[in-house]
């Protein structure tokens, strides 16, 4: 029969004194290992294409919850602002000009394409404000089959003079940045083609992605280790944690406020 | 009504000067806000729940088709000491001696517990030979909820003088080892329990696991480079095959 002279180098050096009846036993099993190799390969394949639909499903049950969540967004002054500050990465890469700007985000969206695999978008949504013209802010990933991670960002139609403040004017694609207080706006900037096999697409995407977005309330309640919370939280503006010690402050206040 | 009060702390930077009113509205957005996190909580459970489902049931499927595979090896003489040899990592780990050892090996198995998340083990089965008094050894990797591994092993019966001739014998527990002919076999004496946070470390477990095991056939053939194998083969102990019609003509020959 005829086998693929490959597959039988490596048996060749035992069977040399073997007569040809059994080098075509052997042959003949590597066959069969390879038709179950293929048998295997096509369960695996049948495997992902299932989990792959599972998560596609409740990817769609996710939707209209993502959508209730960010109206209810909407009546919480400066939540993604509060949240990115309260999270522990994400917080240093907000300049004090961009927190300023951040007092117009109005709403955040990280939305999958619908089979998942794809890509997805970063979506800020501002109101009217100072700094730029746009109202939407968009990073989209596209991930094609050879593995290649395509980005595209919103070129930022900055106002007059507001680009510079930022320190955005002087920004280098992916290179070393000169000045020590980068805007996290140049993050929509940076939209190098990479492949997969260099690593990490884009750690900031990543972060918001599966860890913000998922569960912003944790950090902007500060929960991220919530026995540690009612004790210790100690920026205290205004935390009433002492319940019965703050309430009497609030009641101070309000006393003040009658008289 | 009664309110989480850490959740007011972060308005109330905001709202010292806002009547109750608005605090009311504000924490009762925050508490809607917390339903939905519960609510999608609950998705993602019960998404992460029906993917385990969908992999416990394909690892059913595939087990009777590793247990047919099983079967085949058998009839293909050094098929594992082949295809670790062919591996680019676990050859490596292979000493002189190790080799001789696993032309007894019969048959290598990876089998996870049932329900997929709890573990699995690994066995290499061996015929009578003269090393050890085992017909099997094996590694098996428990993981706890709590993220820790525990790990257990076939503590090697070896016969008289062969440990030492494999170097094992001055093994310390996960440190330096003194001989430079490290065997492979004392990678069943490495059992320290570790934690995930330390990042489960055990590489030549998820080597055999992950890459080895699904498919040894790819490494046997060292088709790990399909295009370069008709060409590159140089260790040419047997490779007459390459040019059948030669090799036929010798052997009538002679």
């Amino acid at each position: 029969m005829v086998a693929d002279n490959g597959k039988k180098s490596k048996v060749a050096e035992r069977g040399e004194e073997d007569s040809d009846h059994i080098d075509g036993e052997l042959v003949l099993s590597i066959e069969k290992l390879q038709e179950i190799q293929d048998e295997l390969e096509k369960v695996n394949e049948e495997a992902s294409d299932k989990v792959l639909e599972v998560e596609q499903k409740y990817n769609e049950i996710r939707r209209p919850v993502y959508i209730k969540r960010n109206e209810i967004i909407q009546s919480i002054p400066d939540f993604w602002l509060t949240a990115f500050l309260s999270h522990p990465a994400l917080s240093d890469l907000l300049t004090e000009e961009d927190q300023k700007i951040f007092k117009y985000l109005v709403s955040l969206d990280v939305e999958d394409c619908q089979d998942l695999k794809s890509g997805y978008s970063i979506i800020f949504n501002f109101s009217p404000n100072p700094y730029f013209e746009d109202t939407k802010l968009v990073k989209t990933y596209s991930f094609t089959e050879e593995g290649v991670a395509n980005i595209t960002g919103t070129t930022i139609k900055w106002k007059e003079g507001m680009e510079i403040a930022n320190g955005n004017g002087h920004e280098k694609k992916g290179g070393k940045r000169p000045f020590t207080e980068e805007s996290f706006f140049s993050w929509f900037g940076e939209t190098q083609q990479k492949n997969f096999s260099d690593g990490v697409t884009d750690e900031v995407a990543e972060i918001i992605k599966e860890d913000l977005w998922p569960n912003p309330l944790k950090y902007f309640n500060n929960e991220a280790d919530e026995e540690d919370f009612d004790g210790d939280e100690d920026d205290e503006e205004g935390s009433e944690d002492d319940e019965d010690g703050e309430q009497d402050d609030d009641e101070e206040d309000d006393d003040e406020d009658d008289s | 009504m009664v309110v989480d009060k850490g959740k007011k702390a972060k308005f109330a930077e905001r709202g010292e000067e806002d009547s109750d009113h608005i605090d009311g509205e504000l924490v009762l957005s925050i508490e809607k806000l917390q339903e939905i996190q519960d609510e999608l909580e609950r998705v993602n459970e019960e998404a992460s729940d029906k993917v385990l489902e969908v992999e416990q049931k394909y690892n059913e499927i595939r087990g009777p088709i590793y247990r047919k595979r099983n079967d085949i090896i058998k009839y293909i003489p050094d098929f594992w000491l082949t295809a670790f040899l062919s591996h680019p990592a676990l050859s490596n780990l292979l000493s002189e001696e190790d080799q001789k050892i696993f032309k007894y090996l019969e048959s290598l198995d990876v089998e996870d517990f049932k329900d997929l998340k709890s573990g699995y083990s690994i066995t290499f089965n061996f015929s009578p030979n003269p090393y050890f008094e085992d017909r099997s050894l094996k590694k098996t990797y428990s993981f706890f909820d709590e993220g820790t591994t525990n790990i257990t092993s076939t503590t090697i019966k070896w016969k008289e003088g062969m440990n030492t001739a494999n170097g094992v014998a001055y093994e310390k527990n996960g440190n330096k080892r003194p001989f430079p002919e490290e065997s492979f076999f004392s990678w069943f004496g490495e059992t320290q329990q570790k934690s995930i946070s330390e990042g489960f470390s055990d590489e030549v477990a998820e080597i055999i696991k992950e890459d080895l095991w699904p498919n040894p056939l790819k490494y046997f053939n060292n088709e790990a480079d399909e295009e370069d194998f008709d060409g590159d083969e140089d260790d040419e102990e047997g490779t007459d095959f390459e040019d059948e019609d030669d090799d036929q003509a010798d052997e009538d020959d002679s």
